[in-house]
C-alpha cells in the first residue's frame, strides 16, 4: 500500500529552458537598443544643426573618433581602474561578510558596533579621499581603501538581513536536535543569506567603480578617473566622454560578472531581471 | 519532580502554568493544565486562536520552560527527551532549506543530531521515510519544485527520519487547501498506524480532530486550560467511510458546542 498523493505530477516551477530564455532576452533588448540608437541620432543632429562647440558637448561621432584614437591609452587606464575596483571589491566582500557574521554570532558585539557602522555610513566618503591620499600616497592603497569604506556597507547590511531572515521555526528545529550556535550559523544562516548577499554585491559593485574614480580624482597618475581629469583640464571634452564610456563599460562588465556568479552560487534563488516572469 | 504515572502516560503535564511579563504586566498563557497522553495515542489539541495550544506543544518540545508545574515526556524532562531524540517536530511552515533537495532536507536534522551516523546512513534512512510519506520519486527535487502539500510531506519525513517516539505537530496542514488537507490527513493516519508513534496534533479543524484522534482535548480561553477531553471511539481503520458514521457527526457537534462555549466565555465580562 502506498501513501502517494493523488496527483502524480510534480509541480515544477523551475527556470525555463536556456534557449527559450535567450530568445526572450533578445526580444526584451529590442526596445532598449532602439531607444539608444534614437537617442544617439538625436544627439548627433542637435549638435550638428545647433553648431555646438565640441569643447562644450561633443557629438557621438566625435566621441567615437576619440575612442578609436586613444584606444590604447584608454585600455591601459581601464586596466588600472579595473584592478582597483577588483581589489577594492574583494576587500569589501571579505570585510563586509566578516562583519555581518561577527555581529550575528556575538550579539553584544553587534549591539556595540552596529550604531557606529550606521554613524560612519553618514560620513560623506568622498570627503575622505584627500585624507587617504595624504595617508597612503598616490598608488593603489588609497583607492582600494576608499572603495572599501564606500562598498562594505551594502554588503554587510544585506548579509545581515539574510542571516536574520531564517524562520524562527527552523531555528527551533535546529535547537530541538541539539545544534550548536555555530552549526545554526554556518549550516543554515549563511547559505540562507547567500541570495541576499548577492543582492548586496550587485549594489556594492557599482559603488566600487564610483569609489575608484573618486579616488583617482583626488590624486593619481593613471586610471580612467585620471584620464577624465587630465582631459578636462586640456578641454579635450571628446576624450572625457570617451573615458566615461569606458568607465560605464567597466561597471557593466563587473555587474554582469557578479550576476553570472550569482547563478553559480545560488542556483536555487528566484531570478530578478527587472521584469515580471508571468 | 513528581512522577507523572510514567508507566501509563507517554506525555504528561501536571498543574502546568505559563506566564510572561510583557511591559511590566503579568500575562498568563496557560493555567492549571493537566494532561496524560498514552503511548501510541493520537491526540488532538483544539481551541480558539491564542488559547495556548501551540505554547503547550512547545513546552512538550522543550522549547519553552513552564513557569510552574511539571512536565514529563517519556518519563523524563522535555529537554532530556529532546537530547535522546524522542521528540519530532512539524510546524505549519514546512521550513525546508531552499538549497537542499527533498532528500537533503529530510536527512538534515538527523545529520546534525547524530554526527557519528554519517551522511550516507542518514540519507538512507531519510529515503525510506520519503517513501513512507509518498514522495518516492521526489527525492532530488528542490523545495520550490514541490507543491505545498509535498513540502509538508518532506517536513514530516524529516521528523520521522529522527525516529522519535513522539511526533508533535503544530497545525501542520493549516496552510494547505481543503483537498490536499484531507489527503494529508489520510496519509498521516496511515503513517501513525505503521509507525506506532504517539502523535500530538494542534489543529483548528474540528473535522480533522475527530477523524484522526483517539482523544481530543478542547482548550478554552481565559484562563487558558483544558476544558474538556473527548474520547473518539470511531472504528479503525478510519477513512472516507468514517464521515458517514452517525457518531462522527455527533462528536463534531459536541466539539463545536464546546468551542462556541469557550468563545462565549471570552466575550462575557466575567
Amino acid at each position: 500500500m502506498s501513501i502517494a498523493p493523488s496527483g502524480g505530477e510534480w509541480t515544477d516551477v523551475g527556470p525555463q529552458g536556456s534557449l527559450a530564455r535567450t530568445g526572450l532576452w533578445f526580444r526584451r533588448s529590442v526596445p532598449t537598443l532602439a531607444l539608444t540608437v534614437f537617442a544617439l541620432v538625436a544627439w548627433e543632429l542637435v549638435i550638428r544643426i545647433g553648431h555646438v562647440s565640441t569643447y562644450i558637448v561633443p557629438a557621438p561621432t566625435a566621441i567615437a573618433h576619440s575612442l578609436a584614437a586613444n584606444a590604447n591609452d584608454l585600455w591601459q587606464a581601464a586596466l588600472v581602474t579595473a584592478r582597483e575596483v577588483f581589489l577594492g571589491f574583494a576587500l569589501s566582500l571579505v570585510v563586509g561578510v566578516a562583519l555581518a557574521l561577527v555581529i550575528v554570532r556575538f550579539r553584544w558585539f553587534g549591539r556595540a558596533v552596529y550604531p557606529l557602522i550606521v554613524l560612519f555610513q553618514t560620513v560623506p566618503k568622498v570627503a575622505l579621499a584627500p585624507i587617504f591620499i595624504l595617508w597612503f600616497g598616490y598608488d593603489l592603497a588609497p583607492k582600494v581603501l576608499l572603495i572599501l569604506v564606500i562598498a562594505f556597507f551594502p554588503i554587510t547590511l544585506n548579509m545581515l538581513a539574510g542571516l536574520e531572515a531564517v524562520e524562527r521555526g527552523f531555528v527551533a528545529l535546529m535547537h530541538s536536535v541539539g545544534a550548536s550556535e555555530n552549526e545554526i550559523l554556518f549550516r543554515v544562516r549563511v547559505p540562507h543569506a547567500l541570495p541576499q548577499l548577492m543582492a548586496g554585491v550587485k549594489i556594492a559593485i557599482t559603488f566600487c567603480v564610483i569609489g575608484a574614480i573618486v579616488g583617482e580624482f583626488a590624486g593619481a597618475s593613471a586610471g580612467l578617473g585620471y584620464v577624465i581629469q587630465f582631459a578636462s583640464t586640456q578641454l579635450e571634452t571628446p576624450l572625457v566622454f570617451a573615458a566615461l564610456v569606458v568607465v560605464s563599460l567597466v561597471g557593466v562588465g563587473f555587474y554582469y560578472v557578479s550576476e553570472l556568479l550569482e547563478r553559480f552560487i545560488v542556483p536555487w534563488a528566484p531570478e530578478f531581471d527587472g521584469t515580471d516572469r508571468t | 519532580m513528581a512522577p507523572v504515572r510514567a508507566a501509563a502516560s507517554h506525555l504528561g503535564a501536571r498543574d502546568l502554568a505559563i506566564a510572561y511579563t510583557v511591559h511590566g504586566r503579568r500575562q498568563t498563557v496557560l493555567q492549571d493544565v493537566g494532561l496524560d497522553i498514552a503511548r501510541g495515542a493520537f491526540v488532538s489539541l483544539i481551541g480558539a486562536s491564542g488559547c495556548g495550544k501551540s505554547t503547550l506543544l512547545k513546552v512538550f518540545a522543550g522549547l519553552i520552560q513552564p513557569t510552574a508545574g511539571t512536565v514529563a515526556v517519556a518519563g523524563v524532562s522535555p529537554q532530556e527527551a529532546v537530547r535522546k531524540r524522542l521528540v519530532g517536530l512539524v510546524f505549519q511552515d514546512a521550513n525546508l532549506l531552499p538549497w537542499k533537495t527533498a532528500l537533503g532536507n529530510a536527512a538534515f536534522l538527523l545529520e546534525i543530531a547524530d554526527k557519528s551516523l554519517g551522511r550516507k546512513a542518514a540519507r538512507e534512512r531519510a529515503a525510506e521515510m520519503l517513501d513512507l510519506v509518498g514522495l518516492r520519486g521526489a527525492a532530488d527535487k528542490l523545495p520550490r519544485q514541490l507543491s505545498g502539500g509535498m513540502q509538508q510531506r518532506v517536513a514530516i519525513a524529516r521528523a520521522l527520519t529522527l525516529d522519535p517516539e513522539i511526533l508533535l505537530m503544530d497545525e501542520p496542514f493549516g496552510a494547505l487547501d481543503a483537498i490536499t488537507r484531507e489527503e494529508m490527513s489520510h496519509s498521516l493516519l496511515e503513517i501513525w498506524e505503521r509507525t506506532k508513534k504517539t502523535i500530538v496534533l494542534v489543529t483548528h479543524s474540528i473535522n480533522e480532530a475527530v477523524l484522526l484522534s483517539t482523544e481530543v482535548h478542547v482548550m478554552g480561553l481565559r484562563p487558558a486550560r483544558i476544558v474538556e477531553t473527548l474520547k473518539v471511539e470511531l472504528p479503525w481503520p478510519r477513512g472516507a467511510d468514517s464521515f458517514r458514521d452517525p457518531r462522527f457527526g455527533a462528536l463534531e457537534a459536541q466539539l463545536r458546542a464546546l468551542l462556541l462555549e469557550s468563545h462565549g466565555h471570552r466575550r462575557s465580562p466575567s
